[in-house]
């Protein structure tokens, strides 16, 4: 029992002598090394928990070293005890600020992302819905009235379900914007947090996919279309700016970077599906009015369309009848070009692009030459001028008449004095 | 005669205090801690805080009779209260008191710690006035005339 009371006593008194022997330096390096190692885990600290660890660590690091005070206040020069901890209480406060955001944003595309998900499936469901009804051989009136209802619906979610998605792009690109050069790893682990939480990469192509889907089982009007045409604009502008940027944030993730690139073509797959659709309706216009213009899937093309068929048709100006000619000249002119395609589809076309104001003047002049052939303005004019003037001619007659006849009582009174 | 032994010893008074050096005092130089220094490849020390650079070259040659094994070699250095540098190293047998000079240092005391073997881990520590050396598990105390304790 003794010998364990005098092996106590050595053992304190040596190892109180040990800690007396530190050194100043060595214990102002530890103090510096322990706090090094804090500030790089308030760094990389992924989580608040993990900076709810790192705080208590730095509470226990003070009052380790509270016994130093005075020799850290002297040798932790340009900083002393008091400031050095403001410091690094401080940026575990800000990065736990960052955290706290982190976990906002991501409830708020949780949400966003609840909403898509709920929107997509009831997309679906009208989806199979409209094709139920269409392939119906009789459409009564119910049929129809419920096909446009579905349809109407249908429109409605896509344009929610786009505006919920183009929100957290959106969301996205404003923190591109933020930090212009570049991102450093905190920024890079929040870009993450939001693209996984939103699903963003498969919520866009899902929005591209419902939208072709759409065009496929309704029958769009040229408004509908160019409505469809600005929102791919709008989207594919903001796809283009974030993109690259996304692309270049997933350098090392292959998969995500093959998503992006899908992304991409899918994009190109939308745009080149709705122009064909508005062109194929164009087309549609004149094939209804058995006008066989060659096929066209641009401004160019329309207007070779038109030179070819306009052309062809002076050609045969002699072999066809009058008549012949008369009617597909006024089909083509009075019930295609100016009744639809030049008031409606035409400005569409030229606000998107899709065809410019010299092709529409291209057009009209093959339309004005080709009428100097058909319907000649200039007999047709000296038919109204000649009318014209037999009209003026009787109107004045008439009025010469009804003047002379006060004169010939006048003569009359004069006789009746003499 | 007593009148012009006065009149000298006035004038001996006033030329005294108009010769003398302005002196200003007190001054605490004491650093709170000591730097552990790495000798560059040209011998030098370069102090951060205090901002001076030493050329420790001649150091090496008076304590190992070589002044070529010096570069990656770690300097121990505190100033004490009055000014004194006090320098030594791993493998040193002493202590190497200096005080400051124009462009330089001059050895003020060389204070032997072990004729036998040389430091094994010296480390300095601020006890103003005087200066601690720790070579665990030996303590000494010490001021810029030699060992204290």
């Amino acid at each position: 029992m003794k010998s364990k009371f005098y092996f106590l006593i050595i053992f304190v008194f040596a190892f109180g002598a040990t800690l007396q022997a530190q050194s100043d330096y060595e214990k102002t390096q530890n103090f510096k090394t322990r706090y090094q190692q804090l500030e790089a885990a308030i760094k990389n600290a992924t989580s608040l928990d993990e900076c709810n660890t790192i705080s208590e660590s730095i509470a226990k690091l003070k009052s380790d070293f509270l016994s130093d005070k005075g020799l850290l206040d002297n040798s932790l020069y340009p900083d002393n005890f008091e400031s050095s901890f403001s410091k690094i209480e401080r940026a575990v406060e800000i990065r736990k600020g960052d955290f706290t955001q982190i976990t906002e944003l991501t409830t708020e595309v949780g949400t966003l992302k609840d909403k898509i998900s709920t929107i997509s499936q009831e997309n679906q469901g009208l989806i199979s819905q409209i094709r139920t009804l269409q392939i119906r051989s009789a459409k009564d009136a119910q049929t129809i009235a419920s096909l446009q209802k579905l349809v109407a619906q249908l429109k409605a979610n896509i344009q929610q379900r786009d505006e919920l998605v183009r929100g957290i792009v959106d969301s996205l690109l404003a923190q591109f914007v933020q930090m212009p050069n570049g991102l450093n790893e905190v920024e890079k682990q929040n870009i993450y947090t939001k693209v996984d939480a939103g699903n963003l990469f498969f919520n866009v192509e899902r929005t591209i996919a419902d939208n072709i889907q759409f065009m496929k089982v309704t029958q769009l009007t040229p408004d509908d279309l160019g409505e469809m045409k600005k929102q791919y604009k709008d989207f594919n502008k903001v796809w283009r700016q974030i993109g690259p940027k996304l692309a270049e944030v997933y350098l090392n993730r292959k998969d995500k970077t093959a998503q992006i690139a899908n992304i991409d073509a899918m994009f190109a797959d939308w745009n080149f599906r709705v122009n064909d659709e508005m062109w194929g309706q164009v087309n549609k216009l004149f094939r209804e009015k058995k006008i066989a213009l060659l096929q066209f899937k641009s401004g160019d093309q329309f207007v070779n369309s038109v030179s070819s068929f306009v052309g062809d048709e002076m050609k045969n100006l002699g072999v066809k009848s009058t008549s012949e000619t008369e009617n597909i000249y006024y089909a083509f002119t009075d019930s295609v070009y100016f009744k639809v395609v030049e008031p409606v589809w035409i400005p569409i076309l030229i606000e998107n692009n899709m065809m410019t104001d010299a092709n529409k003047d291209s057009i009209d002049s093959y339309i004005a030459k080709w009428k100097e052939k058909v319907a000649p303005g200039t007999s047709l004019n000296w038919v109204y001028i000649g009318g014209g003037a037999v009209i003026v001619f009787l109107v004045i007659g008439f009025f010469l008449k009804g003047k002379k006849k006060p004169v010939t009582r006048f003569d009359e009174k004069k006789d009746d004095v003499l | 005669m007593r009148l012009k032994h006065g009149i000298a010893l006035l004038l001996l008074v006033v030329t005294a205090f108009a010769c003398s050096t302005l002196t200003l005092k007190p001054a605490e130089y004491a650093w709170p801690i000591e730097n552990a220094l790495k000798v560059d490849a040209k011998g030098n020390i370069i102090e951060q805080r205090y901002s001076f650079t030493l050329n420790v070259k001649p150091l090496f040659f008076e304590e190992f009779k070589d002044s070529t094994n010096y570069i990656g070699k770690e300097i121990r250095i505190i100033r004490d209260k009055a000014g004194y540098y006090f320098i030594t190293s791993k493998n040193f047998k002493n202590v190497y008191v200096f005080k400051s000079i124009e462009s330089g240092m001059e050895l003020e005391n060389k204070i032997l710690i072990s004729e036998l073997k040389g430091l094994t881990a010296p480390a300095f520590n601020q006890k103003a006035p005087n200066v601690e050396l720790l070579d665990n598990p030996n303590k000494y105390l010490l001021n810029y005339k030699g060992l204290m304790r």
